[in-house]
C-alpha cells in the first residue's frame, strides 16, 4: 500500500472518530436528560405526568423507526441551518447526532428502569427532591448500566457514521466504499474494516472495563 | 406523637378501585414502641407509608409531633419527612455508595459540611457496630449488616419516630432478634417513637408496648402487647398468637369426645394461664392438698412478654365427680386465667 493510501486511511480515522465523538457527546447530553425525563414522567414514578411521557415516547419513537440513510437526506435543510452547509463532516454529525438521541433516550430509560423503587422511595422518605432523587439515586445505582448503554450507542455511531459518506462526509466507511468498492482497491477495503473492528473492539473494551469498575452490586 | 385519624385509602387498581384501608384511628405515644400486625394484603403496609405521606391517604389526617402532614405542600412534607426515619423490608441502600455514603445520604440532602457529616456518622457506625465496615459497599454485606446500615441511615437526620416496614422479614430468626434489640436499644437511648409492621407475632411479642391487629383495611384490635396475648378477642389475633402460644386442644385430646358439661366418670380439661406475679403461686400442689384429684399436665409453657413472665398449663384433673368441681371452684377463685375445655370420658384417650 503506498504511502499516499496510508494518509487517507489516517485522515478517514480521523474523520470518523471526530463525527463520533461529537455525536456522541451530544447525543449524550441530549439522550440522558431525555430518559430521565421518560422514566421520571411514567405512571407513579416521582414526577408523574402522562401527557408529556406519552409525546416524548411517540416522538422517540417516530426517530427511531426512520432509516438512518433518509433521516440524513430529509433534515437537509435542519443541517444547513445548524452548520451552514449540508456536506461534508460536520454537516454528519447533525444527523448521527438526532437519529442517536432517541436511541440514547431508550437505552437510558431502559437502565434507569432498573433501579429499584425501593431506593427511590428510600429517598424520598428521607425528604430527597426530585431531582436530588434523580442526581444522587437514580442516575448513580444505573451508572454501569448506563455506561454500557452510552457504549453500544458508541459502536452503532461507528456504524451509522460510514454512511456518511453519502453527503460527502468522509471517514473510513466513505473511503471503504469510494476506494475499496468503486476503484476495486482489495487492500484498502480489508484496511478500513480491519480498523473499524479495532476501534470497536477498544471501544466495547472500554466500556467494559469502566462499566465493571463502577459496578458495586 | 402520632395520631392518625380516620385513615382511608383507596387505590385505582386493575380491576376497580382497592378499598386497602378503611377507616383507621390510631394513636402513638412519644417512646412507645407500636407494633402492626396483619396479614399480607391486610393494608399495613399502606398504613405505615401513610405515616410518612409516601402514600397519601384519601381521607383523614395524619399528625405527626404536632404537624398535619396531610395539610403539608411538598416542600413542608420534605421537611418533616427528616423527623421520620424509616427502615425497609429489603433496606434499599444505595448500591453504589459505601456503607459510611448510605448512612451519610440524609446529611448531604442538606449539603451538611463534611466535617458535621464524620461528626453524626462516626458515632452511628460505632452503635450500630458497623465501624470496621465504613469503606464496604452493600453487597459485601450480610442481610442483618444491611439492616443495621438502613437503621442507622434513618437515624442519621436525628428523627423523632422510626418506622420499620417489616424490617425483619427478610432475615434469618436469629439476625432478627439482634435487630429487635438493636431498635429496642435505640428506642431507649433515644427516646426514639417506633412504629413497626410485621406479619411475624415474634417481633411484636420481643418489641413492642401496643399492638393493633388490621385485618381487611381495619383494625380488628388493639391494645398492651400483654392485654392482647393473654386475653385475645378477635379470631384473627388468636390465630396470629396461636404461632407463639398453644391455644390448641393437646394433641393427644384431638379425637376424643369433648363434653362442655359434667359427664359422669370423666376427668376436666383446663387450661391455666399465668401472668406475671400469679406465676409464682403453687396453684397445682395447693389444688392436690386439698382435694382428692390427681393433676395431670398435658402441656405447659413458660414464656415472656417483655419482662412479664407468662405461661400456660393445660391440666387433665381426674377424681370424683364432687372433687373435680370443688377443684374448679378452687381454681376459679385463684389469680389466674381458667378456661375450661371440657370433659373427657376417663378412658378415652387412654391408648395415648
Amino acid at each position: 500500500m503506498s504511502q499516499d493510501m496510508i494518509i487517507l486511511l489516517v485522515k478517514a480515522l480521523g474523520e470518523t472518530t471526530y463525527m463520533v465523538f461529537i455525536s456522541s457527546l451530544i447525543s449524550a447530553l441530549v439522550g440522558i436528560p431525555l430518559g430521565v425525563i421518560l422514566v421520571t414522567t411514567d405512571k407513579g414514578h416521582i414526577l408523574e405526568n402522562l401527557t408529556v411521557n406519552r409525546i416524548l415516547g411517540a416522538v422517540a419513537n417516530a426517530a427511531r423507526s426512520t432509516p438512518f440513510i433518509i433521516l440524513m437526506v430529509a433534515i437537509i435543510p435542519i443541517t444547513r441551518v445548524i452548520v451552514g452547509t449540508s456536506i461534508g463532516t460536520n454537516a454528519a454529525i447533525v444527523p448521527l447526532t438526532l437519529a442517536a438521541i432517541p436511541f440514547v433516550g431508550r437505552l437510558v430509560e431502559t437502565s434507569l428502569k432498573e433501579v429499584e423503587y425501593g431506593v427511590i422511595e428510600a429517598a424520598k422518605s428521607m425528604g430527597a427532591t426530585p431531582m436530588q432523587i434523580i442526581c444522587r439515586v437514580l442516575i448513580p445505582e444505573a451508572m454501569p448500566s448506563l455506561i454500557s448503554g452510552l457504549t453500544i450507542t458508541v459502536i452503532s455511531l461507528i456504524g451509522y457514521s460510514a454512511m456518511a459518506g453519502a453527503i460527502g462526509g468522509g471517514g473510513l466507511g466513505d473511503l471503504a466504499i469510494r476506494y475499496g468498492y468503486q476503484r476495486f482497491r482489495g487492500d484498502v477495503m480489508l484496511a478500513t474494516v480491519v480498523i473499524l473492528i479495532i476501534q470497536v473492539q477498544l471501544v466495547q473494551s472500554l466500556g467494559d472495563y469502566i462499566a465493571n469498575k463502577l459496578n458495586k452490586r | 406523637m402520632i395520631k392518625l385519624s380516620n385513615i382511608e385509602k383507596t387505590y385505582e387498581g386493575a380491576s376497580g378501585p382497592v378499598h386497602a384501608i378503611k377507616g383507621i384511628d390510631l394513636h402513638v405515644k412519644r417512646g412507645e414502641i407500636y407494633g402492626v400486625i396483619g396479614l399480607s394484603g391486610a393494608g399495613k403496609s399502606t398504613l405505615i407509608r401513610c405515616i410518612n405521606m409516601l402514600e397519601s391517604p384519601t381521607q383523614g389526617t395524619v399528625v405527626v409531633d404536632g404537624q398535619d402532614l396531610t395539610a403539608m405542600n411538598a416542600i413542608e412534607l420534605r421537611a418533616a419527612r427528616k423527623n421520620i426515619g424509616m427502615i425497609f423490608q429489603h433496606f434499599n441502600l444505595l448500591s453504589s455508595a459505601t456503607v459510611y455514603d448510605n448512612i451519610a445520604f440524609p446529611l448531604k440532602l442538606i449539603d451538611t459540611s463534611k466535617a458535621d457529616i464524620e461528626k453524626t456518622v462516626a458515632p452511628l457506625l460505632e452503635l450500630v457496630g458497623l465501624t470496621d465496615k465504613r469503606n464496604q459497599y452493600p453487597a459485601q454485606l450480610s442481610g442483618g449488616q444491611k439492616q443495621r446500615v438502613g437503621i442507622a441511615r434513618a437515624l442519621a437526620s436525628n428523627p423523632k419516630v422510626l418506622l420499620c416496614d417489616e424490617a425483619t422479614s427478610a432475615l434469618d430468626p436469629q439476625t432478627t432478634k439482634s435487630i429487635l434489640a438493636l431498635i429496642k436499644d435505640i428506642n431507649q437511648k433515644l427516646q426514639l417513637t417506633v412504629v413497626l409492621i410485621t406479619h411475624e407475632m415474634q417481633v411484636i411479642k420481643e418489641i413492642c408496648d401496643k399492638v393493633a391487629v388490621i385485618e381487611k383495611g381495619v383494625i380488628a384490635e388493639e391494645g398492651t402487647v400483654l392485654e392482647v396475648f393473654t386475653n385475645p378477642k378477635a379470631a384473627i389475633t388468636k390465630e396470629f398468637i396461636s404461632v407463639i402460644i398453644n391455644h390448641d386442644i393437646p394433641e393427644a385430646f384431638k379425637d376424643a369426645e369433648i363434653s362442655p358439661t359434667p359427664i359422669p366418670d370423666s376427668s376436666l380439661l383446663v387450661r391455666l394461664s399465668f401472668i406475671g406475679s400469679s406465676a409464682d403461686e403453687p396453684v397445682i400442689s395447693g389444688l392436690i392438698r386439698r382435694f382428692n384429684v390427681d393433676a395431670n399436665i398435658i402441656y405447659g409453657n413458660v414464656d415472656h412478654i417483655k419482662s412479664t413472665p407468662y405461661g400456660t398449663l393445660v391440666l387433665e384433673i381426674t377424681g370424683g365427680d364432687t372433687d373435680i368441681e370443688n377443684s374448679l371452684k378452687y381454681l376459679q377463685e385463684r389469680n389466674l386465667g381458667i378456661e375450661v375445655i371440657g370433659y373427657v370420658a376417663r378412658h378415652d384417650h387412654i391408648a395415648r
